[in-house]
């Protein structure tokens, strides 16, 4: 696992691979076809849903899960910096003079600004969706071996999308080791991110160029190795996805209906 | 006349039991720099040849030529008889493995299995057969536990090994290695070794293998190639090589230890020079 990441705040692709494929708990063992039924279904939640009571239960139900399945719920919580900061950052700008019950007022000479509750549940609810939508689609890669991941990419994209995801995922950890060891480097040399902002933003953009060509590289390296063994521009994965349980059936089947009795009766009955 | 010159363009020269044979053949990049230049070399039938020399001397290009792909600007290169072409060199893969320096390169599939199934479902296998052939491959360099790994998190030289199992699983008449034990510790570099070893003794396959270690070329190869400037500047057996110290400095190359040992006894005990052993067991002989 990489120890030297940029930031705990990104999520480590290395940790999330690790739990993938060391991870025992029930829902490693769920076959990977529930997993993504379950995940499709939370989204059709999340595009639909404007209830913020409905998202809390959802955002609790996916926080017990991740927390059953042994997963590390700190490291989670590291990583929830960067959607909160992605939402926010859209969100400040339209959470103002939203029609509703007053709750902040601010009189400028030129201009007032006020925030209602309306303007808050907007707030919270675009948090919310953000936070659940990462947070189940990484239980479901952190409790998932890629390569039952790889074979459902294979069985559900089209060609060449297919292919573009077999062959990317490996070469990113590459290009992510790539990165790191330069970042080592650069910091083995008295490089740092605060010292004097226009000489590391250069020693960035370079390392990015340096990332780039030697990507190109590898790619170009990466096609002759596969031509050497006969590639003709289509590559299959040979690994077979275990099938869904019947318990694993009947619990699938409860949450759809659960989720299309919210969404159709109960949604409109709660605050919005 | 032109019948004689086709006669002639696709005779084949090279001899029975040569599976390759390549005849002055030249190859310059696209940005100008020579690749190889008018190189003749052959490979016989169960034999292990190493091409050792610099860096940069056109070891590399020269085992890219040997699996099509890269054709020759100039010269020829025939394979099992066959003069490669754009046409032929099309399914010379089949034929001659290239276990690549870079582990990283060749291992891009999910899982190890993938991997090593990628080359036998190209030549057409069933799934299932397959899926025997990389199993069989697989335990033959003793790598049958990792099956289910994904390459990112294999070790250097358990990476090496999934890659040569990815050559060996579609049984090709000549394997071609570039650097197999650089970058290993020494016990995967002795495992690769005698793996390499295995791979003729057990399964009859030729191997071309491009190092400039050679006190490993010294223990496995038949015959050593030097190679300086994109030609072959001497051939011979390891004995005859490894003891011309004035060609081995031209060749950028510095002679085995085992050689330094002996030379260094000759002078200073006054030994014999007759022998000229070129590994630890000769040397011990040789006293």
């Amino acid at each position: 696992m990489s120890n030297s990441q940029a930031s705990s705040h990104i999520p480590d692709l290395d940790l999330i691979t690790y739990y993938s494929e060391n991870c025992y708990s029930f829902l490693s063992m769920a076959s990977p076809w529930t997993k993504l039924i379950g995940l499709i279904a939370v989204i059709l939640i999340l595009t639909i849903a404007q209830s913020v009571e409905l998202l809390v239960v959802l955002y609790a139900f996916i926080i017990f899960l991740y927390w059953r399945s042994n997963l590390p719920i700190r490291k989670l919580f590291d990583w929830c910096l960067l959607p909160i900061l992605f939402v926010l950052s859209l969100v400040i700008l339209l959470m103002w003079n939203e029609p509703g019950v007053l709750l902040f007022s601010l009189k400028l000479p030129w201009f007032s600004l006020t925030l209602t509750d309306n303007g808050l549940l907007l707030l919270i609810r675009l948090l919310l969706k953000a936070l659940i939508s990462m947070t189940s689609s990484i239980l479901l890669l952190m409790t998932t071996k890629y390569a039952y991941l790889s074979a459902i990419i294979y069985r559900i994209f089209p060609f060449p999308v297919d292919q573009i995801f077999l062959m990317s995922y490996r070469f990113l950890f590459i290009t992510l080791d790539m990165i790191d060891s330069m970042i080592r480097a650069f910091k083995s040399r008295g490089g740092g991110f605060i010292k004097n902002m226009s000489r590391q933003s250069q020693a960035f953009a370079e390392i990015f160029a340096l990332v780039f060509i030697r990507s190109y590289d590898q790619a170009e390296r990466v096609n002759k190795a596969m031509e050497s063994r006969g590639y003709d521009g289509t590559y299959t994965t040979s690994t077979e996805i275990p099938q869904m349980k019947p318990i694993e059936y009947t619990v699938l089947l409860a949450f759809l209906v659960a989720v299309a009795y919210l969404l159709l009766f109960y949604n409109s009955s709660i605050l919005r | 006349m032109k019948k004689y010159l086709d006669l002639v363009r696709n005779h084949d020269f090279s001899e029975p039991h040569e599976l390759i044979h390549i005849d002055c053949a030249s190859h310059i990049y696209p940005d100008g720099s020579i690749g190889i230049h008018e190189l003749c070399f052959r490979v016989k039938e169960n034999e292990i040849v190493a091409l050792c020399g610099a860096n940069g001397s056109g070891k590399s290009t020269l085992l890219e030529h040997l699996n099509g792909l890269l054709l020759p600007s100039k010269g020829n290169i025939y394979v099992m008889g066959k003069k490669i072409n754009l046409t032929t060199k099309k399914d010379l893969w089949k034929k001659v493995g290239i276990v690549f320096q870079k582990s990283d390169d060749q291992l891009f599939a999910p899982t190890v299995l993938d991997d090593v199934m990628f080359g036998p479902l190209n030549l057409g296998m069933k799934k299932l057969e397959a899926r025997d052939a990389a199993m069989e491959a697989l335990r033959a360099v003793g790598a049958e536990k990792f099956i289910n790994k994904i390459p990112n998190y294999l070790s250097g030289g358990q990476k090496r090994l999934v890659s040569i199992a990815g050559i060996l699983a579609m049984k090709p008449k000549i394997i071609a290695l570039d650097e197999p034990t650089s970058d290993l510790d020494p016990k995967h570099a002795e495992i690769i070794e005698h793996i390499i070893c295995e791979l003729k003794g057990k399964h009859g396959i030729s191997i071309v293998l491009a190092t400039h270690d050679l006190d490993l070329a010294a223990r496995i190869a038949d015959r050593i190639c030097i190679v300086k400037g994109g030609s072959i500047i001497a051939e011979g057996r390891p004995s005859e090589i490894f003891y011309n110290i004035n060609l081995l400095e031209d060749a950028g190359l510095k002679e085995p230890k085992v050689v330094q040992v002996y030379e260094a006894l000759c002078k200073f005990k006054g030994i014999e020079a007759k022998r000229r052993p070129v590994t630890v067991e000769e040397l011990v002989r040789s006293l």
